[in-house]
């Protein structure tokens, strides 16, 4: 691992005097699941890390004024065994646990775990699902991007070497039924080869998908048309038909895109027969 | 008996549990350098040129060499390998210059700064090919090379050991046959994957000592090994082994030890380490060969196998000098448990440039039962009998002859069959779980026999102690398989003084004798009997003193609880601690002086099989018998397999240590789960794209099914107690008996291995349409 | 570059100058000669280098050394006080829960922060719970039985 600078600070204006001042050499420090593989592996060389644990407002989860909000420095293992997570957005704790293993969950994040934009984030989908919102902080202020225009490519997102995302949020719903699913090589401990959360509420359904495309992506053709369906067999046959044409999967050494379109049908299914 | 058979607790435990137990890599000399490695990208390529210049100007670099510099080969059976490529790289991988340094990042940076230019040569990336005619030749020199008398190297062509097996007339009796079929199958290479990775410094004395600290399975072996390499008498060059975080295999022969040994000789007095990393480990160290495999079988009505024809192509990678007998084990053995009178077989091994292919737990028996057990499921459902009818119709009995016409005195594969089926309940019909998960059954014997040389000995000393303690010296490694424990046990049951009494020394070849080396499950075997030998000898000592000492006649003494004692009169008696160091008069004078009991093995009459048709007398120690049953659950919407339930029964002689012997099968059963649905080193263009625990899987914790484990005891006469070995058969059955259960849940036969989700959803499909 | 940090180390407070890239675990086995956490993958894959931070699990090869600092860590080494094992050590031994012994200490150490955190697991939250230690010799049916046998003393 190349030499590096170690910054702590405890306050996000101070975080963002350091990414300010030194620009592209310097890389934000969360979990550090993937940062510091990254590293070993020489896949990146920060000269400067700036580790924002010790930002004590970003270790929350919040539920007030029906907004539920993760902080960034919120584990997967807190948010997967949060109770009102657990009680009232099941799919979302399952996503959460459902990645690494538990050791790396008790540093990981889930807010790391978007950054990164992997196109497998297991955390990606749900939070597309209820429609999220990234809270990114920087000098001008606090804005908030929808996670859908979040993600740009593999591995790349709209945020700028000077922002810091604080958190996620989404809005508290009553109506939200939502259904998780992860296919992979081995039960335990793995990548997803295809990973889902389809949610039905009074708004309608939400479809997202990770590792079906260069990011985690939203169906918004299967969405329009169960909206326009009622569920039954045929209807549910005809949106997995939809939905193995919507997604663009490749081949990897972890699945073709053929079984790739394949699982896509199956999860769908299985998620949509559970409202049937 | 008193300890054996017994559940005696780990001698090597409290030291794992604390984490003291030192292992190479946590070993810190003083004035320590460090190697590094650069290593070829190209899978077969001439090395045109070689620039250190850049890397030599670096602060901290110590030293850099080139395969130039030392460029005698080594090899164990096959001198085919140089730890340095020289003149060409033959893997991508391969490592063509290394350097040390005062750090590891120093001598990683300097890597880093040295250029390579390369032709890059057409490459050999199936066996397959690499037989034909006109491919490019990996080695062609092969016609120099030293080579061991009982392989059969093609010079002029990639095949390194061309071995034969000829029993009876096998063209005539498939003539005759009432039934012929023949199946293809594909292995794949898959890696051995122990916790530790390969590791080992390297120390030269001022007058020319080397010592070498190595995680190596085979202290003695490897000495050899690089003696022959680097010039080095054996009375200068001591190979310690202080700890095996895990071999299968892989850490038998020599991997980077000949790569630090030429620094630590131009720098002498500096240790130098080398670690390699996992993804390392996965491209560098030995790999499972990969095998494509041909069956051609011939049945009569009754389901009597009558011939069989196999073609096993061993992809060997760009080394074979451990492969050639891989090649040749599965050879001998390709009939499988069966008692079969007529055998045809030619198993090639064909180098290839990929990573190096070496022993894998149960080398060649897991890759050819994997086939063999698939081809008999087949074979019975064609002409209408169980998988559990052919089996008991064609399995070995005694009286039966094996593939290279030996007569079978000892087998107890007929009782583990009916155990294994009695326990998965194979006559019944799994039970459907819900309509979109299917379960099936499915059965598989294995055979495995010790792959050694003939004359591959072991020895062991006793000594005891004045307090009546005794210490144990052996080279056989405990790599975890439990044989400090299992070697003290035999040693306590002899002499009759508690294990806790005994300490056990090991893998040092300047202090502990010889031991040819830790693989093959002979280890309880074979050193276990050195064991009983050496403790028989001090025990005869012992009781020469006491017989003067207690005026009665030794076939009248026995050695109890520390004591020789009368055995007729229990209260006549002399403390072993007594002994120990000799027998004193009452004027003070003594007789005899310490006892060191000696103790030495080969398995007696062992000769070499006819070298045109494999037959042979007594070409083998034993054979070790064993069936497993699995039950899986596939889901037929994601093609995903699960198992269940595996039963496991093998015939081990006498079982030395219940829980040892039975974690040995619980970890083999998970390896084969392994092997059969998660492992595959997938390689591109002789590149391997997966070689990391990323996309490398081996099975975890939540993989585990419940899991029945048995044996039956008929003793092998020549091994202590009668024990034989088991560690490496218990893997064999494992990968064919699920592929045999996904085909009675499923109807779908895979005749590769992993069997993925993928791929079995896609047959499904395919069967569907 | 080295920054200097104060941490709990086994119980005893340390301070201690480390370079700024390297691991938790490089710490602990170079500068501590703590050798008892091992590097298996190096990439937070195979769970041989667990100890346990403040209470919870981690993979030292994911942790840079120096946001221990403020932290209570405690290794393989620190399980043993005066020579007593630990409960979980005498189990393992017991139920003869290892083999080569190289993924011992982390799987242990893992099997500790969740007994802390759940004294009663069933047999398959323990599957679950140390799934991401990585063990090639055992099948790991001992080593959840070496669990389970100290959970059952604990609640009895």
């Amino acid at each position: 691992m190349n030499s590096v600078e170690y910054y702590s600070p405890t306050s996000l204006k101070e975080a963002l005097n350091l990414l300010a001042a030194y620009g592209e050499e310097a890389s934000i420090l969360n979990g550090g699941t993937d940062l510091i593989v990254r590293m070993r592996e020489g896949q990146s060389k920060p000269k400067v890390i700036v580790d924002i644990k010790k930002i004590d407002e970003l270790h929350k989860i919040e539920i007030e004024d029906n907004y539920v909000f993760i902080g960034a420095c919120v584990h997967l293992n807190d948010l997967g065994k949060h109770q009102y997570i657990i009680e009232k957005y099941p799919f979302l704790a399952k996503a959460a646990l459902s990645i690494g293993s538990n050791q790396v969950r008790n540093r990981a994040t889930c807010i790391g775990n978007i950054c990164n934009a992997s196109p497998l984030a297991d955390t990606a989908t749900p939070l597309l699902s209820l429609n999220a919102d990234v809270h990114i902080y920087s000098e001008n202020g606090l804005r908030t991007v929808p996670l859908n225009q979040f993600f740009v490519f593999v591995r790349k997102t709209i945020l700028k070497q000077d922002e810091i995302v604080t958190g996620i949020s989404f809005e508290d719903d009553d109506s939200i039924l939502g259904v998780f699913y992860k296919m992979s090589r081995r039960k335990e401990v793995d990548l997803s080869t295809v990973c889902s959360t389809v949610i039905k509420s009074n708004k309608g359904y939400f479809v997202s998908y990770g590792a079906v495309a260069p990011t985690p992506v939203r169906l918004y053709k299967t969405e329009s048309f169960l909206n326009e369906n009622t569920l039954s067999q045929e209807t549910i046959k005809e949106a997995c038909m939809i939905a193995s044409q919507e997604v663009s999967p490749i081949s990897d050494i972890r699945a073709t895109e053929k079984y790739r379109r394949e699982i896509v049908e199956v999860t769908l299914q299985n998620s949509l027969l559970e409202w049937l | 008996m008193k300890y054996v058979g017994k559940s005696v607790k780990r001698v090597d435990g409290i030291k794992k549990v604390t984490g003291s137990l030192k292992y190479v890599d946590d070993i810190k000399l003083s004035k320590m350098l460090y190697a590094a490695v650069k290593r070829s990208p190209y899978a077969h390529a001439n090395i045109v040129n070689i620039n250190i210049e850049r890397a030599k100007a670096l602060k901290g670099v110590k030293d850099i060499i080139t395969g130039d510099l030392f460029t005698k080969r080594a090899g164990l059976y096959l001198e085919d390998k140089n730890f340095l490529a020289v003149g060409k790289a033959r893997y991508n991988g391969e490592a063509v210059a290394a350097v040390c340094a005062e750090t590891e990042e120093i001598a990683q940076e300097a890597v880093n700064l040295i250029e390579v230019e390369y032709e890059v040569l057409p490459a050999v990336t199936n066996a397959k090919d690499g037989m034909k005619k006109n491919a490019p030749l990996v080695h062609p020199d092969l016609g120099d090379y030293k080579c061991a008398p009982v392989f059969f190297p093609e010079p002029g062509t990639n095949i390194s050991n061309h071995y034969k097996q000829r029993k009876g007339d096998a063209p005539k009796a498939f003539e005759e046959a009432y039934y012929v079929i023949e199946n293809t199958f594909y292995v794949p290479h898959v890696q051995h994957v122990p916790i530790e990775p390969h590791t080992a410094i390297a120390q030269m004395d001022a007058d020319g000592c080397l010592t070498v600290w190595s995680s190596c399975q085979s202290p003695y072996a490897v000495r050899q090994s690089l003696s022959v390499a680097f010039d080095i008498p054996l009375n200068k060059l001591r190979v310690i082994s202080p700890a095996v975080g895990g071999g299968f295999g892989s850490k038998a022969g020599t991997t980077l030890e000949g790569i630090i040994i030429p620094l630590a000789m131009r720098l002498r007095g500096r240790p130098i380490k080398l670690t390699y990393t996992r993804e390392d480990e996965f491209q560098n160290a030995y790999v499972r060969q990969g095998l494509h495999s041909k069956i051609k079988t011939a049945v009569n009505k009754e389901g009597k196998i009558t011939a069989v024809q196999n073609e096993f192509i061993w992809d060997g990678g760009a080394y074979t000098e451990y492969g050639v007998n891989i090649a040749k084990a599965a050879g001998y053995a390709s009939t499988g448990p069966y008692d079969i009178d007529n055998v045809w077989t030619d198993s090639y091994c064909v180098y290839t440039n990929h990573p190096v292919g070496g022993p894998y737990r149960g080398f060649g028996m897991c890759e050819i039962h994997f086939c063999i057990e698939q081809n008999l499921d087949i074979v019975a459902e064609e002409i209408g009998l169980t998988p559990y009818e052919i089996r008991k119709i064609n399995g070995m009995k005694p009286g039966g002859t094996t593939g290279t016409g030996e007569l079978v005195t000892q087998s107890g594969l007929m009782e583990c069959l009916e155990q294994v089926s009695a326990d998965i309940k194979i006559n019944e019909k799994s039970k459907l779980s819900s309509s979109k998960k299917v379960r099936g059954k499915g059965i598989a014997c294995g055979w495995k026999s010790p792959s050694m040389p003939n004359d591959a000995g072991s020895s062991a000393i006793i000594k005891l102690n004045e307090d009546g303690t005794a210490h144990l010296l052996v080279s056989a490694q405990d790599i975890g398989q439990g044989s400090d424990t299992v070697m003290t046990q035999i040693a306590a049951e002899v002499l009759s003084i508690s294990p806790d009494k005994i300490t056990i020394r090991t893998g040092d070849t300047d202090c502990t004798p010889y031991e040819w080396q830790t693989v093959a499950s002979r280890i309880t075997y074979s050193a276990g009997r050195a064991v009983y030998e050496a403790c028989q000898d001090a025990k005869s000592q012992l009781l020469e003193l006491s017989q003067i000492k207690l005026g009665i006649y030794e076939r009248d003494l026995k050695l109890k609880d520390g004591y020789v004692v009368s055995k007729i009169y229990p209260d006549k008696k002399i403390a072993i601690a007594d002994l120990a160091l000799g027998l004193t008069f009452d004027d003070g004078s003594g007789i005899h002086g310490p006892i060191i009991g000696r103790g030495s093995f080969i398995p007696p009459n062992i000769r070499n099989a006819d070298k045109h048709t494999g037959l042979g007398e007594h070409p083998v120690a034993y054979w070790t018998y064993g069936v497993q049953g699995v039950e899986v659950e596939v889901d037929i919407e994601t093609g995903e397999t699960k198992v269940l339930k595996v039963a496991s029964c093998f015939d081990v002689g006498k079982v030395i240590n219940p829980q040892l012997i039975e974690g040995q099968v619980e970890g083999a059963i998970l390896q084969g789960m392994g092997t059969a649905l998660l492992e595959e080193l997938m390689l591109k263009d002789g590149k391997v794209m997966n070689p990391s625990f990323v996309d490398y899987k081996i099975p975890t914790s939540g993989d585990i099914p419940e899991m029945i484990i048995k044996f039956v005891e008929n003793p092998e006469e020549t091994g202590p107690f009668g024990a034989r070995g088991v560690a490496e058969p218990a893997m064999v059955p494992t990968a064919p008996a699920i592929a045999n259960a996904i085909y009675d849940a499923t109807g779908i036969r895979l005749n590769t291995m992993p069997m993925t989700a993928e791929k079995i959803l896609s047959a499904i499909k395919a069967k569907e349409i | 570059m080295k920054k200097t940090i104060n941490f709990i180390l086994n119980g005893e407070p340390v301070e201690h100058a480390v370079d700024t890239n390297k691991t938790l675990l490089k710490m602990l086995r170079e500068d501590f000669d703590l050798t008892g956490t091992k590097e298996g993958c190096g990439a937070g894959e195979c769970g041989a280098c667990t100890v346990i931070m403040d209470g919870k699990a981690v993979n030292s090869c994911l942790v840079l050394a120096v946001e221990s600092e403020g932290k209570d860590i405690l290794t393989i080494e620190g399980l043993t006080v005066n020579g007593e094992l630990d409960p979980l050590q005498t189990s393992f031994v017991e139920n003869a829960a290892l083999q080569c012994g190289y993924c011992t200490p982390g799987m242990i150490m893992t099997a500790k922060a969740m007994l802390n955190e759940n004294p009663n697991p069933s047999l398959d939250e323990i599957k679950e719970g140390i799934s991401g230690n990585l063990c090639r010799c055992t099948g790991y049916k001992k080593i959840i039985e070496a669990i389970h046998s100290v959970a059952e003393q604990n609640n009895s």
